[in-house]
């Protein structure tokens, strides 16, 4: 009976073209699109932005400066003639200029000069971005300040080692790779497809019972459990193929059309297996529950697009919680997409073990149980 | 085989009760029409059957056995024909038989042969492998059937069977439903077209709101509720004539004269003098049987299409 009904729920889903798009295209289309369209803002392009430098110095230390600015944001584009114009239409990003007698300038503090350095930069430039280069110049005219105060103060000693043994340390600590576009938007879209079978599964079965085809295997002594059952399986295996592909996407896909790819070295793959099953049972368990409230078609198509994005949108899958404001992080921590994306996250970007996961996974089952048995206290009053 | 005693249901939310005190039988190899309009309880009956409610009232047995026990014993001896497709548009005409012969514990071998003789007996071999969404009414009817017959029921319940076919599909329906009846099997056919029932029916059971108004064998029923005249007078005075029959039997208007249920044969003389001695002309006259649809209008005064 189980296989005639699962075999069925497989055949059924494998016929309905929308519903496959919609749980296998369009998380793949998602992963590529919203990772190449936010690669920059995981991995900042300060080196490539394109930029030119006005030396009216020529000084010892502007050109210490300008050598050092070099090593860090790549090497200096040749000045144009029109170098203003070119920079107000944004072919150029940003110049560096110089004014002469700035060499003088720092390693005279004393002196009354007006020289400066100058960071001049295109009207469309992230302001991030811009403050970023700001800090950096003032950062690196202030070392060269000191270093030459240093040189002045302490003849004999190695300014530069003193320099670089300044007790200041700022890195961004991972356990694995660098986090990049591809590893935060494959586990986010992964979720979103993965809770993409509520639509389905609500979809299918309402045609089930508005053709009576649902009356007929209640006829033939099917019992809700085993109705409920049957669908499950199916889908947990469909959700299990998703995740295989979207998987594969990032790992394999991304770099061949120019991404960073999805690493998935050292990570714990009983814990990513863990998450899985826990994001798939919830999601299975919504779309039963799903089902079983809705009427009709309209209904069907309608709830669960929403409550998918609906919960997408609380739980993280679109904007991270760690830009929302403290109200709307409190909110996403109740969204089931939410477990199940900082479950994956912990996984993929922290290399989470079981035991860290856990709590997450039983969230989700959590839910999955109240969802069931939602389900359960439905079904009869819709057969 | 079949055994309905004062059955009673009433839907949660409903304010009268859906089946009020319904009894009747069904026996093998006879097909018992189950008739009445909209809400008489027809669907509620076959539910109740196929198991989809709870018996709240009275008490249904399968050959002397409750229904809920013979069902857990083997509950494919129940089968039912929907009104609607209960079958999956996507899957092919194979692949539904293929799930409900699984469903139904049918495996192997059997499963195969199962599946190729209803094929056969629905005369849809050439369509296996079509896309149920993509069959035509009738063979979409077909297929209901070729599924209701895989595991070889014992009771067969077909809910309107005919609704939307064409006339070779609904000739070919009634043939096969006759054919089971012969085989063995007891029939409960329910549908609106009382033509069917009156070509294909041994017994009948008028349904309205619920309760059971007549029941009986199709034939006897016919002859004891007397004989029918329809009488139309020339200058249209209607209300004159109905007034004139009433003493006669039931007298309902019906189009351009009247219809009046005579109690016997003789009635029809008489009724015919009392019309001409009250100097009305009669324009037009017909006689003989009421029919299923006239039957159940003078025992509840109201249409089997309501």
């Amino acid at each position: 009976m189980f296989l005639a009904m699962m075999k069925k729920e497989l055949l059924a889903l494998s016929r309905d073209l929308h519903g496959l798009a919609a749980l296998f295209i369009m998380p793949m289309v998602f992963i590529v699109v919203m990772s190449m369209a936010l690669r920059d803002v995981y991995s900042p392009v300060t080196k490539a932005l394109n930029y030119a430098v006005l030396n009216q110095d020529q000084g010892k230390i502007a050109n210490k400066l300008l050598e050092r600015w070099a090593q860090e944001s790549g090497v200096a584009h040749a000045l144009p003639e029109n170098w203003q114009d070119e920079l107000r239409a944004g072919r150029l990003q940003y110049v560096l200029t110089i004014d002469p007698g700035f060499s003088t300038v720092v390693s005279q503090m004393g002196s009354k000069g007006e020289a400066k350095a100058h960071l001049l930069v295109e009207p469309g430039l992230d302001h991030a971005l811009f403050e970023m280069k700001r800090m950096r110049l003032f950062a690196m005219v202030g070392q060269l300040q000191a270093e030459v105060l240093l040189a002045q103060m302490t003849t004999g000693v190695n300014v530069a080692a003193l320099i670089d043994r300044t007790p200041v340390v700022a890195e961004q600590v991972s356990a694995g790779p660098r986090p990049t576009a591809v590893q935060q938007n494959v586990p986010a879209w992964l979720v979103f497809g993965m809770f993409f079978v509520v639509a389905s599964i609500a979809g299918l079965f309402v045609e089930e019972r508005a053709c009576g085809a649902l009356a007929r295997l209640r006829s033939l002594g099917a019992k809700p459990w085993q109705l409920i059952v049957s669908k499950t399986v199916p889908y947990l295996l469909v959700n299990g193929l998703q995740a295989a592909l979207m998987l594969a996407v990032g790992v394999w896909l991304m770099p061949l059309i120019g991404g960073e790819g999805l690493s998935l070295d050292g990570i714990h793959w009983g814990a990513l297996l863990l998450m899985l099953l826990a994001i798939s049972l919830a999601a299975v368990c919504l779309a039963l529950a799903v089902a079983c409230l809705v009427r009709t078609h309209a209904q069907a198509a309608t709830l669960g697009p929403i409550l998918n994005i609906l919960m997408a949108a609380l739980g993280g899958v679109m904007v991270p919680p760690f830009i929302m404001p403290p109200v709307m992080q409190k909110i996403a921590d109740f969204s089931p997409m939410n477990w199940g994306l900082e479950g994956l996250l912990d996984v993929l970007l922290r290399r989470a073990d079981i035991a860290t996961v856990l709590p997450a996974a039983g969230k989700l089952a959590f839910f999955a149980l109240l969802m069931l048995l939602a389900g359960f206290a439905l079904f009869k009053r819709r057969i | 085989m079949l055994s309905i005693r004062h059955l009673g249901f009433r839907y949660p939310v409903a304010d009268v009760a859906a089946l009020d005190d319904v009894s009747f039988d069904a026996a093998r190899g006879e097909v018992l029409g189950l008739l009445g309009p909209n809400g008489a309880g027809k669907t509620t009956i076959i539910a109740h059957l196929a198991g989809l409610l709870p018996i709240q009232q009275g008490n249904i047995t399968i050959d002397q056995r409750p229904l809920a026990e013979a069902r857990a014993q083997r509950p494919t001896r129940i089968a039912i024909a929907p009104q609607e497709y209960a079958f999956y548009p996507s899957l092919s005409v194979v692949e539904n038989l293929a799930c409900f012969a699984g469903v139904g514990g049918l495996t192997g071998a059997e499963r195969q042969s199962r599946i190729a003789e209803c094929l056969a007996f629905a005369q849809m071999e050439h369509h296996a492998n079509v896309r149920a969404d993509r069959l035509s009414g009738g063979l979409k009817r077909r297929l209901n059937l070729a599924i209701a017959l895989l595991h070889r029921p014992e009771l067969l319940l077909f809910d309107e069977p005919t609704v939307g076919v064409d006339p070779q599909s609904r000739a070919f329906i009634l043939e096969a439903v006759k054919k089971l009846a012969e085989d063995g099997c007891a029939v409960i056919y329910t549908s609106h077209y009382m033509e069917e029932v009156e070509a294909i029916a041994d017994r009948v059971v008028f349904l309205d709101q619920g309760r059971v108004v007549q029941h009986g064998a199709l034939s006897e029923l016919l002859d004891s509720h007397g004989t029918l005249l329809q009488l139309a007078v020339e200058g249209g005075q209607v209300e004159r004539l109905q007034a004139l029959l009433a003493p006669f039997g039931d007298v309902v208007r019906r189009g351009p004269g009247v219809q009046v249920l005579l109690p016997d044969r003789r009635s029809f003389a008489a009724a015919i003098s009392a019309t001409e001695a009250a100097g009305l002309v009669v324009s037009q006259a017909q006689f003989g049987h009421a029919n299923l649809e006239q039957l159940f209008m003078s025992l509840t005064h109201h249409s089997l299409r309501d």
